[in-house]
């Protein structure tokens, strides 16, 4: 077989297969492959290629497609999920200032770049219990403005309220979200409000079992709270507040 | 868009994570799609979730980042796929699954890609997503457009020279690379080699 034969052959097989051969066409390959049998067993590999093609190459083209918004709804779902499979990171403070929701543009105000950590240690005692409740309020804004004392007022409100500690480093957040009071049987909770990305997340220890959940700060700060004391309050049977 | 550190990522950093969701999520959507579209519309943007979601159950099996995109489009392609037989699976009763192929007998175009039964269907996660980095390394964009036009856009030689600015004869020589190296990429995963083999009997 001579090249010129050999492309002539693969050009009508593939007209063939896609059909846009005509019937001449088709009776001159048809022709060539009852003088050559092996050209029957090539047509039926360019078939099989071809149905391999068919699915791959949409596939590829969607692979790299770039069109299209990731839908904001999803982000809160997913990222718990990245903190119950891979464990809780916070993010670094000059992504969440990049990607600050804008209902939190009218509470930020005019933005600053230094980040603070407020944190307060209220230990509760219970009678049956002892658990340690950490919050912790991650604050870009810095501690010089009226909403940030606002924000602690609320948050102190959850009564037993200590040592009120600043950070300016996001890496010592997660040293402190990851770092555990006590032994590992410890019963403890830690609330971590970050106002930048509008959400408090919770995670804990009771009766040597790990929970977690984050919520969203849609309405406002108290009511948030609230949904996050009925969440502990169900997982453990403790309160937050005194009573 | 860059994209993300991959240790990041697998040490649960959330601010990679955020970039990962939005450099991804093209990639989710559109396998979805292409697979759902005909068919479950509506399930479309649950699948890509879906399968954001296992994407980081299996982050930390990779390698290198260049690894995220083929596995991210696999998962989306074996949820989109899992999704349509259950629910026609569902509709015939339970137990029970449909051909998708049969959905296809009254299609216009035969090489319409959404068919859930396929030849990728079966293969297994990191097979599929192995070989997708494969063919993203292997096939040239421009062969992979010859071959899309040729194929599943229905065009001719003498359109396809037309619209890419080539020779006739330079639109065989692109579309004949372009299988030969779809084949070997095939031939390369023995699950795939079988059902080609099934195939040609």
């Amino acid at each position: 077989m001579n090249t010129m034969n050999d492309e002539r052959f693969f050009d009508l097989a593939m007209k063939v297969i896609a059909q846009q051969a005509t019937d001449a066409e088709r009776a001159e390959l048809n022709s060539s492959m009852v003088e050559e049998p092996n050209r029957k067993a090539e047509f039926e590999r360019l078939q099989a290629a071809t149905k391999l093609a068919k699915e791959v190459v949409p596939l590829l083209e969607a692979t790299e497609s770039t069109a299209g918004e990731f839908p904001g709804y999803a982000r809160g779902r997913l990222q718990t999920k990245v903190r119950e499979t891979l464990g809780a990171h916070p993010t670094t403070r000059q992504d969440t200032e990049k990607k600050a929701p804008w209902r939190w543009q009218w509470i930020l105000g005019v933005a600053t770049t230094t980040a603070v950590v407020l944190i307060l240690l209220i230990p509760i005692f219970t009678p049956a219990d002892k658990m340690i409740v950490q919050v912790a309020m991650l604050d870009s804004a810095g501690s010089t403005r009226g909403a940030n004392g606002d924000e602690l007022t609320i948050l102190q409100k959850l009564e037993r309220a200590g040592t009120v500690q600043s950070f300016s480093r996001s890496n010592e957040l997660a040293a402190w979200e990851n770092s555990w009071p006590g032994k590992p049987t410890q019963p403890s909770v830690k609330i971590i409000y970050d106002r930048t990305a509008g959400e408090i997340r919770v995670s804990g220890r009771w009766k040597g079992e790990p929970f977690q959940q984050t919520f969203l700060v849609e309405r406002d700060l108290e009511t948030t709270l609230r949904e996050v004391e009925n969440f502990i309050r169900d997982q453990t049977g403790n309160g937050l507040r005194k009573n | 868009m860059n994209p993300p550190s991959l240790r990041a990522l697998q040490t649960g950093d959330a601010a990679a994570w955020d970039e990962a969701f939005h450099w991804l999520w093209p990639t989710v959507f559109a396998v979805a799609q292409l697979k759902l579209q005909p068919f479950l519309p509506a399930d479309i943007e649950d699948v890509a979730i879906e399968s954001l979601e296992e994407l980081v159950e299996k982050v930390r099996e990779l390698k290198s980042v260049e690894e995220l995109k083929p596995l991210a489009a696999s998962i989306a392609h074996n949820r989109a796929v899992s999704r349509l037989r259950e629910r026609y699976a569902a509709k015939r009763g339970a137990g029970q699954t449909e051909s998708l192929d049969a959905l296809q007998d009254n299609a216009e175009n035969p090489f319409d890609p959404a068919s859930g039964d396929s030849t990728l269907a079966d293969l297994g996660q990191m097979d599929l997503a192995r070989l997708l980095g494969e063919l993203q390394s292997n096939i040239k964009p421009e062969q992979r457009a010859i071959v899309a036009d040729f194929f599943l856009h229905g065009l001719s030689y003498e359109q396809i020279a037309a619209k890419h600015g080539v020779a006739v004869g330079t639109v065989g020589v692109y579309l004949k690379r372009g299988l030969d190296a779809i084949r070997r990429a095939g031939e390369r995963h023995p699950k795939l080699l079988k059902e080609l083999e099934a195939f040609l009997r």
